[in-house]
């Protein structure tokens, strides 16, 4: 019966000349850093009324913040350092977005990866290239291995991800405590952690920890992004994301694709947790490894949106954060809480869709 | 008929509507007695669903009258009608399924009380209504909880708790069991004691008469016939709503069929609403394999299985006889299976997404788009023009979303996809659903040469028009099992295939 309205929708008339290529590839990056900036500023205006209600001026704040995240060369290490874990875990959570999954699998691979690859850069001897490439590849493996069960349950059995994704969290915690207490504790140390790592990825700054990790994360973005645009594989997992049921009808594995997107978040995590052992933390420690890094890429690929190199921005961002953070806290009358304010309310408004507010008022309009 | 106008409750005085190309209504005259149940019948297309909305208000005419009370109106909207006593009871049902029932019924209207909800006197007001119609509700349950039939007379009574007294439902029983579909006849008879009047719209010409005072029947957006129920009989009615003009010119097969292309053996699914099968036939080279049935009957998910969407419960199906039975959507497509959705806008396009990528998926792992895995965009894009062109798309860039095309420019982009595969076997789900009448003849046109290359097509569809002029053979699918092959070139075939599709068994049928 709907035969009549169906065929209502849009005529296809060329409305307006089609502008310039060039043109367009500017507005829709143009687009896409305001997308990204909206959030952002939302946040600094309400965090800006939690300092004035202070009686802070928040002006000076903001200054002091970016000044010492950006301002000078040992501040820009800080933040590109505290950057790197929440960009491995951005990436990691990105690609399940892709695939529609909304996995919080990302934690649960950074610890175990962090873990694994303590343990091997101990365990094993040998060329420090050749171990540290043992030690990532054992992490990598780790991490792919634990995202397996929750992978196979949402595809075989339909468990919602978030539930199983969470939940293995705690698992993972779990485990790497019992692990590092019972079998891997370093002797002599007032906490649970492992052994020192006997060297540490290369510098690129130093005295600060920025380290080649860094440069790993970012050539990751790249890989990703080149995945997405120029292979089949890449396609099929835009396809699933977008609409499942159109990719499976066309002969899309669209389990398989879901599956293996869920593991690839585990992994990537897991190399985030790798480098972040290897290179800032220099062992693993039970409680006080990951600063939540896995929940905070999660609001990296939101803030992201679809963008592969909205990543790096959305992750400097929450680097400098935390970064700024630090130096607050130097600063008396300053209430270091600030910081959380601006970071959990920029991870509110990355979730809201802008957008969606200005197409309603133009149809109202 | 002659009806007074100053009795008709509800009705429409020379309604027309057209939508692009397709004339929906064309002087649509008809009108119904207050306290009388009026069934409107007609295939899907005839004009029914428009008719409703512009009845309740939910859409314009664009020419004529709505009839209230024996008065010319303008609904504005569905509100505005509401105001007048009319509703709809949609077919599918809205309610919250974690409110109880007594929750739903008020949702929205609550009586209160300095702002706290009265349920003493919603209560009582509920029970008064479903009392007077003899409708026994649980309460207290859960709207998700309790059989659908039941859901369904809680929609009736919410229509006349909130002050209806004139209720229009469309295809109540599609979606009840037998013995749902006698409560929920008595249940109207009952609405009409009290007062209420009823547009019946059904496909089922025994529910029509088994309560109806009156029957419109509507056949391509005009009025057949408007007849007191009790001059009526099936094989009468079903000739007025199926029609016996044939205004199509076939498109018969020259070449002989070639090899069995497609062999399903003894199949049977775990449909949507009911077991199916055992279906068995076979299809060859060069040949449309027509499938008709009243939706819902089981073809859908015939369909899926033959694509690989739904698993097969039993039985075999075989591809130049090899067994793909358990095979993956993607392995049947890649020996040559073909696939045009029924559900275009879901899943035969990614609407969102541009043109190149519609065209695109499917080729986008092999050479020319794709080398070991990697993807040629430039490649895809000219892939895609060429396609376009060829199946003559009317589209702007090749990067605009789907959504931006007309219909039929949409289910030409899908066919141009599946048919430039030249693959062995094409299952066609009602190809030409929601196009206008020109690019409904264009797609035709690519079946008969797809055929006419010698691929073997199952052609699914509500248009037994279409299915007349296309098919070769014709399976009539009833409730889920199978009611017959036929020979659409015999000249009975409208009529007994038009019996075959609400359940009565007709005599000859051609082997498959």
């Amino acid at each position: 019966m709907s035969t009549p309205t169906a065929t209502a929708t849009t005529p296809l008339e060329p409305a307006a000349p089609p502008p310039e290529a060039g043109t367009r590839k500017v507005r829709s990056i143009a687009l896409t850093v305001l997308r990204t900036l909206a959030p952002v500023l939302v946040a600094l205006v309400v965090g800006g009324l939690v300092l004035q209600a202070s009686g802070i001026n928040p002006l000076a704040v903001y200054e002091l913040m970016l000044t010492h995240a950006f301002g000078t060369r040992e501040g820009l290490a800080g933040t590109l350092t505290s950057a790197t874990p929440v960009l491995f875990t951005g990436v990691a959570t990105a690609v399940s977005f892709r695939a529609g999954v909304f996995s919080l699998g990302a934690e649960a691979g950074f610890v175990l990866g962090g873990l694994t690859a303590a343990w091997l850069a101990v365990a094993v001897s040998g060329p420090v290239p050749v171990v540290t490439v043992l030690a990532m590849a054992g992490a990598v493996l780790a991490g792919a291995l634990f995202s397996v069960v929750p992978a196979a349950l949402k595809t075989q059995l339909g468990v919602d991800e978030v539930v199983s994704t969470l939940m293995f969290t705690f698992v993972a915690t779990g485990l790497v405590g019992w692990l590092v207490n019972g079998y891997l504790l370093a002797p002599g140390q007032a906490n649970s952690s492992t052994e020192t790592v006997p060297f540490s990825l290369p510098r690129l700054l130093p005295p600060s920890s920025l380290n080649i990790g860094f440069v790993i994360a970012v050539v990751l973005v790249a890989a990703y992004w080149i995945f997405l645009r120029r292979t089949s594989a890449g396609a099929d997992l835009h396809h699933v994301g977008v609409n499942a049921r159109f990719a499976a009808a066309q002969g899309i594995p669209v389990n398989r694709v879901v599956f293996l997107a869920m593991v690839a978040t585990g992994a990537i995590a897991a190399l985030g947790g790798a480098v972040h052992a290897l290179g800032v933390v220099g062992k693993f420690v039970v409680g006080g490894f990951s600063a939540q890094y896995g929940f905070t890429g999660i609001a990296v690929a939101l803030l992201a949106r679809r963008s592969a190199w909205g990543l790096i921005p959305a992750a400097v961002m929450f680097g400098a954060f935390a970064n700024a953070g630090t130096t607050i806290q130097l600063f008396d009358n300053i209430p270091l809480d600030i910081v959380d304010v601006l970071q959990g309310t920029v991870m509110v408004f990355a979730v809201a869709s802008f957008a969606q507010l200005f197409r309603r008022r133009r149809s109202v309009a | 008929m002659a009806m007074a106008t100053t009795t008709a409750r509800i009705g429409a005085e020379r309604i027309s509507r057209r939508f692009g190309a397709v004339q929906a209504l064309s002087d649509v005259t008809f009108s119904v007695t207050e306290r009388t149940i009026h069934a409107l019948l007609g295939e899907n297309g005839a004009g029914k669903t428009t008719l409703i909305r512009a009845l309740s208000g939910l859409d314009q005419p664009d020419d004529g009258w709505v009839i209230s009370r024996g008065e010319r109106v303008r609904f504005s909207g569905p509100r505005e009608a509401f105001t007048s006593g009319i509703a709809v009871v949609q077919q599918e049902l809205a309610l919250s399924p974690n409110l109880t029932l007594l929750e739903n019924l008020v949702l929205g209207t609550e009586p209160a009380r300095a702002g706290v909800i009265d349920w003493r006197t919603a209560r009582v007001r509920a029970e008064e209504i479903a009392e007077s119609i003899g409708a026994r509700i649980p309460w207290d349950r859960r709207a998700g909880d309790v059989e659908i039939g039941t859901q369904q007379q809680l929609e009736i009574i919410r229509c006349l708790y909130r002050g209806a007294d004139t209720l229009i439902l469309d295809e109540p029983s599609a979606v009840l069991a037998p013995a749902q579909i006698d409560r929920l006849l008595r249940l109207l008879t009952e609405l009409r004691e009290q007062g209420n009047t009823i547009i019946l719209i059904t496909h089922k010409l025994d529910e029509a008469l088994r309560v109806a005072d009156e029957v419109t029947v509507l056949r391509g957006g005009r009025v057949v016939t408007t007849q007191a129920a009790d001059e009526l009989d099936r094989p009468t009615l079903s000739e007025l709503i199926v029609g016996e003009d044939l205004q199509q010119v076939r498109a018969p097969r020259t070449a002989p069929p070639g090899e069995v292309v497609l062999e399903v053996d003894q199949v049977q699914l775990a449909g949507r609403q009911r077991p199916v099968g055992p279906v068995s036939f076979q299809v060859s080279e060069g040949e449309i394999f027509g499938v008709a049935g009243v939706a819902g009957n089981g073809q859908e998910d015939l369909v899926e299985a033959l694509i690989g969407l739904r698993p097969c419960r039993g039985g075999a199906i075989r591809f130049d006889g090899r067994d793909i039975t358990t095979a993956s959507v993607g392995a049947r497509r890649a020996a040559g299976v073909g696939y045009i959705s029924g559900d275009r806008r879901h899943e035969g396009l990614s609407i969102t997404e541009p043109l190149v990528d519609n065209v695109a998926i499917g080729s986008h792992h092999s050479p020319p788009l794709a080398r070991r895995g990697w993807f040629s965009p430039g490649a895809a894009r000219r892939h895609a023009a060429d396609i376009l062109r060829r199946f003559r798309v009317r589209h702007g860039r090749v990067t605009d979303p789907a959504s931006m095309l007309s219909g039929g420019n949409q289910q030409k982009l899908v066919f141009g996809r599946e048919i430039s595969k030249r693959p062995r076997l094409l299952v066609a789900a009602q190809p030409t659903r929601g196009v206008d009448l020109r690019g409904i003849s264009e797609l035709q046109q690519e079946l008969v040469q797809a055929r006419d290359n010698g691929t073997a097509i199952v052609l699914v569809s509500q248009e037994l028009d279409e299915l007349l002029a296309l098919s070769d053979r014709v399976l009539v699918m009833f409730h889920g099992k199978p009611a017959g092959i036929f020979d659409p070139a015999e000249p009975d075939a409208r009529a007994r295939i038009g019996r075959a599709m609400l359940g009565q068994r007709s005599g000859t049928e051609v082997s498959s």
